[in-house]
């Protein structure tokens, strides 16, 4: 039986394991639930909590003033010797809010507790004041606009960068790479350490070699962590299509998103993207004795760091570090489709990041299977970094 | 004439400070029931680790010869393991399981699926072929366990601790699979620890004892040897200290069963009525009774031997 078909067949295996389209059509279903109850019901709540609240404010009240709360507020008008009255009930309602103004133009506001309304009064106010200090200093209220209108700049740019659309295309392969990643990870952990907690281990090696074994589950994984993305897209389209039909919206407007060459570059970097990290998880999965008790769990955040660090680039996307972060291999999968899209980059560059991350991503595998050779049988006390760094030297 | 599929010369294997395999040499003919025995920690596992390649040996030489290709490790599909770390996918179906497992082996799926059937029906599980396998009795577990590693028709086998964790009636039953398994052309090489099943089916066996070799050769030639040995069960006044019988004439192992009684077993060649001449000198002896050695006393006279 050749390596091929071996793969092959551990491939398949891992596949079909852990992909089961209808408990990610649930896992959807339930995402989508989570998001109709969050929608509506902080609209139903907003909606709820969104009714008009009385502001009482003095008898002698500019009337300019009155008309602005008025759009906001139920005006309740009172004499100053109400006021103790007044006072005296907020407090046993715990209700309401008493709106003065002064002589030297401030105001001071009496109410029983801060809330959501202050900060929209403080609004009022201030469009209040603008109105009042622009009349009584006498400026046209059409030179007071001009003076306030921002310059005019004409700008004329050598390299013009892709559309609009294409950095939304960016950003949404580096989203699906994160999130098959994240898929992936949780799989790979089950994959090996169960297998390993469940002592199947010496069977299957028994059977196929190490490198079979490692290929296949990280083709498996990343097949799994793939479908995953391709059922969030087809949901993606299928939600779009009934957007357009609910709303009567052109279509056209999508074709602007599908730019061929930015999909064939996102697509390939997105790819390796995912294997290589998953290579990376499979060694670290292959040293875990019991996932619940080891500290090297929580490498699984670790390809977090590094989209982080990414979007770091986004600003200056041609300065030093931009250009060593879409070469590295570890950053290389996001990086460099969002400098892609940012600013002019070489096609040699784009090639040769690519030859980088894959020969990373080769070279990353045979470590794996390395590492999983040598700690294939230890069940007991989990090595150390420094040990399993002897152990790959001297086998 | 039979021909060698498996030589072993001078294997060693050091693990950090524990010498685990000690130059060790044997080989295997095609059709061969060959027993590696030995009591927990004898070096047994890691041998056979070595032999897959799972681990590698520090020293020595391993050739193979099976269906005539001469390798370092023949093809996987010749192969079956049954490692004595016992473990399959709990999580899934048993029919599933297998048929992987054969696939892994190089059988075509329709092929695995139809022998996985065969099994299961004999092993009267067939009803449950769909269940996961934790649903299963443990002893069911482990029938399902030795299916898988033999479900391609391997002509080797390689079975550690076969019988570990079977009751009495399972034990049989398994004795019974290796010896049919045998029949149709798979040369078996299993370890163990239960002598007491091993010499029902074993016909070449390996005596190892702290990685070292303690016997070697036909189990025939095991029990010829004893058989040249005499082993008398001695009773006597509980009074009566064992130092009496260790400095005995001729007495090469001494072992106290009770108070009261001692097996000794006299130099090789030594006849009958010399032994009864020692044990005339002796006083306060109550009785006397022969002892047939099984493999289990022959191994542990061995070591015996071997210690002193």
């Amino acid at each position: 039986m050749n390596y091929f078909k071996q793969v092959l067949t551990v491939t398949w295996w891992e596949y079909t394991r852990f992909y089961k389209l209808k408990n990610e059509l649930i896992g959807i279903a339930t995402f989508l639930a989570i998001f109709l109850v969050f929608n509506f019901g902080s609209r139903f709540i907003a909606k709820t909590f969104d009714t008009r609240h009385e502001i009482t404010i003095l008898q002698n009240t500019d009337p300019l003033l009155a008309e602005k709360l008025e759009t906001r507020f139920d005006i309740k008008w009172v004499s100053k010797d109400e006021i103790p009255a007044l006072k005296q009930q907020m407090e046993e309602e715990k209700e309401g809010m008493l709106l003065k103004k002064q002589s030297d133009g401030s105001f001071v506001l009496f109410a029983y507790k801060q809330s959501r309304r202050v900060p929209t009064l403080e609004n009022l106010l201030h469009e209040y004041t603008q109105v009042t200090r622009l009349a009584a200093s006498g400026i046209d209220k059409t030179e007071f606009e001009f003076v306030m209108e921002p310059p005019l700049l004409e700008a004329e740019f050598i390299y013009e960068p892709g559309r609009g659309q294409r950095p939304v295309l960016a950003y949404f392969f580096v989203g699906l790479m994160v999130m098959a990643i994240f898929l992936s990870f949780a799989y790979q952990f089950t994959a090996i350490t169960g297998e390993k907690m469940l002592k199947i281990t010496e069977q299957i090696v028994s059977a196929i070699k190490p490198q079979v074994w490692m290929d296949g589950k990280i083709l498996g994984i990343t097949l799994t962590g793939l479908s995953s993305m391709i059922t969030y897209i087809i949901l993606s389209i299928l939600g779009g299509m009934v957007y357009f039909i609910v709303t009567g919206a052109s279509a056209a407007m999508i074709i602007d998103y599908l730019h061929v060459p930015a999909i064939i570059l996102f697509l390939a970097f997105t790819l390796m993207g995912i294997l290589m990290w998953n290579a990376i998880m499979a060694a670290i999965a292959s040293i875990i004795t019991d996932p619940n008790n080891s500290g090297k769990s929580s490498l699984m955040m670790f390809p977090i760091v590094f989209v982080i660090l990414t979007f770091a680039i986004i600003g200056e996307p041609d300065s030093s570090l931009a250009v060593f972060l879409s070469w590295f291999p570890l950053t290389s999968p996001s990086a460099m489709p969002i400098r892609w899209v940012a600013t002019e980059v070489y096609w040699y560059e784009v090639l040769g990041s690519l030859i980088v991350l894959t020969a990373t991503f080769y070279f990353l595998r045979k470590l794996a299977a390395k590492i999983f050779r040598i700690t294939i049988l230890i069940s007991g006390k989990e090595p150390t970094w420094t040990e399993v760094w002897k152990m790959a030297r001297e086998k | 004439m039979s021909k060698k599929i498996l030589e072993v010369k001078e294997l060693s294997k050091t693990f950090k400070r524990v010498h685990a395999v000690k130059g060790i040499s044997f080989d295997l003919e095609e059709g061969d029931i060959f027993a590696f025995l030995g009591p927990n920690g004898a070096g047994k596992t890691t041998t056979l680790r070595i032999l897959l390649d799972i681990i590698k040996a520090d020293s020595g030489q391993i050739s193979w010869n099976l269906n005539g290709n001469s390798s370092s490790l023949p093809a996987s599909s010749l192969i079956g393991y049954l490692p004595e770390e016992r473990g399959l996918y709990l999580d899934l179906p048993v029919l599933r399981t297998l048929v992987y497992m054969g696939a892994i082996r190089g059988m075509k799926q329709s092929e695995a699926k139809k022998e996985a059937m065969m099994w299961l029906e004999r092993l009267e599980l067939e009803k449950r072929a769909n269940e996961k396998l934790q649903t299963l009795s443990k002893g069911n577990q482990q029938k399902v366990q030795f299916v898988a590693s033999i479900i391609h028709k391997p002509a080797f086998a390689i079975l550690d601790e076969p019988f570990s964790g079977l009751d009495p009636l399972n034990q049989e039953l398994f004795i019974g699979y290796i010896k049919e398994l045998n029949k149709q052309g798979s040369t078996i090489l299993l370890s163990s620890h239960q002598m007491q099943l091993v010499e029902k089916i074993a016909r070449k066996v390996f005596l190892i004892n702290k990685g070292k070799e303690v016997f070697y050769g036909q189990l025939g030639d095991i029990y010829q040897n004893s058989a040249e040995q005499h082993t008398l069960e001695v009773s006597f006044n509980n009074h009566l200290p064992r130092e009496t019988f260790e400095t005995l004439e001729g007495a090469e192992n001494t072992i106290s069963e009770d108070a009261g009684k001692v097996k000794i077993t006299f130099r090789q060649g030594m006849t009958i009525s010399e032994i009864m001449r020692v044990l005339a000198g002796v006083d306060s002896i109550t009785g006397i009774r022969s002892h047939n050695s099984n493999l289990h006393d022959i191994f542990l006279d061995m070591i015996q031997q071997q210690k002193s």
